[in-house]
């Protein structure tokens, strides 16, 4: 079904697997996830626009409360994870990012908090999500971008190289804040929009990071992941290296998202004229400005 | 082996889904606790009413 030459990076089973582990954990890092899911949700005070039917994408159970809060009467939660997805309560199923099981225009409102950074055809994935929205219909997503977990990623190479003169890749590449409008504006939503927000996580020991990411269901599902048993001074030296110098100092980790907006097409929203039909001249309009 | 009652599968979810390969319609067997989509020659399993919409999980069928 898909093309041999479409690059897949992650291993979806293994991701299905961390999810469905980390259902009875997510309360654990439920505030981080909130946090971005709080940011996320502001911009739906920024539209008048009243939504009925709303798709929550991998919310792990902080999307749907809000959005039934705000008043939409329609809340559907999906997951990789059919644990995960029961974490979110109401109307939930099981299904895939790269093929849901949407028809066209059945929602008015899609929701995806930091969920769609372990799928491999995203491009696809956006196509999907846009079908599934009515006209004018409003598609938000939070992503984790560069320079997230860049320090673990540098600990965890480095201490792999000086072990055992090589790496393999422990930490998800993300995409660049960049890509992210572009992503959109390829998958054909109107007015797509990317913002960057920084969270800075504190931790008093570098444990609690990857205990948290476990708790996220936010492990190594790399496709070409290592399988074998890491070094058992892997993991202590990485984090050592990941500590900052002084003894009572905590680990600072910045979680940088892309906080993401874009509507489904529809001839209501603002069109741009075709070149050439403007009805004021250019230099009239710098005139005006000098 | 003794029939279990499937829990009733949400109107709501019945309503929207389509088949996640073919977005064709499907067909909601109760007794089997499966929705069928002929078009793909797939039955997608119900797990305790939540329907496991994956295509790697469905249950090859004669279309």
């Amino acid at each position: 079904m898909r093309a041999m030459n479409d690059p897949v990076i992650f291993d979806r089973a293994a991701v299905r697997r961390h999810r469905d582990r980390a259902a009875p954990l997510v309360h654990d890092v439920a505030p981080v996830l909130q946090e971005v899911a709080d940011r996320l949700l502001d911009r739906l005070d920024d539209t008048t626009y009243r939504f009925a039917a709303a798709l929550d994408i991998g919310g792990r159970g902080v999307v749907a409360p809000q959005l039934r809060a705000r008043g939409i009467d329609s809340v559907v939660s999906c997951d990789l994870s059919p644990k995960m997805a029961r974490v979110n309560g109401g109307t939930v199923l099981c299904a895939d990012e790269e093929w849901l099981p949407f028809g066209p225009g059945t929602f008015d409102l899609v929701v995806a908090n930091l969920s769609l950074h372990w799928v491999n055809d995203l491009p696809g994935a956006l196509a999907q999500i846009r079908h599934a929205l009515k006209p004018d219909g409003l598609f938000l997503a939070s992503m984790p971008v560069l320079p997230t977990l860049a320090d673990l990623r540098r600990a965890l190479t480095e201490a792999e190289c000086a072990l055992t003169g090589g790496a393999a890749p422990r930490v998800s590449p993300f995409p660049d804040i960049r890509d992210c409008a572009s992503l959109l504006q390829r998958a054909g939503f109107a007015l797509p929009v990317a913002d960057g927000e920084t969270l800075t996580l504190a931790y008093r020991s570098a444990m609690g990071l990857l205990r948290d990411l476990r708790a996220a269901g936010e492990t190594n599902a790399l496709r070409l992941r290592s399988r074998q048993t890491p070094w058992p001074d892997l993991f202590p030296a990485a984090l050592a290296g990941l500590m900052p110098g002084a003894d009572d100092t905590p680990l600072s980790v910045p979680l940088r998202v892309a906080v993401m907006t874009g509507w489904a097409p529809a001839e209501t929203q603002p069109q741009p004229l075709q070149p050439g039909a403007f009805s004021i001249s250019l230099e009239d309009a710098i005139k005006k400005i000098e | 082996m003794t029939e279990t009652a499937q829990p009733p599968l949400d109107p709501r979810l019945l309503s929207i889904l389509v088949c996640p390969v073919t977005k064709g319609p499907l067909i909601y067997d109760r007794e089997a606790g499966e929705l069928i989509s002929r078009q793909a020659g797939l039955a997608f399993p119900i797990r305790d009413g939540i329907p496991i919409m994956l295509p790697d999980e469905a249950r090859a069928i004669d279309a």
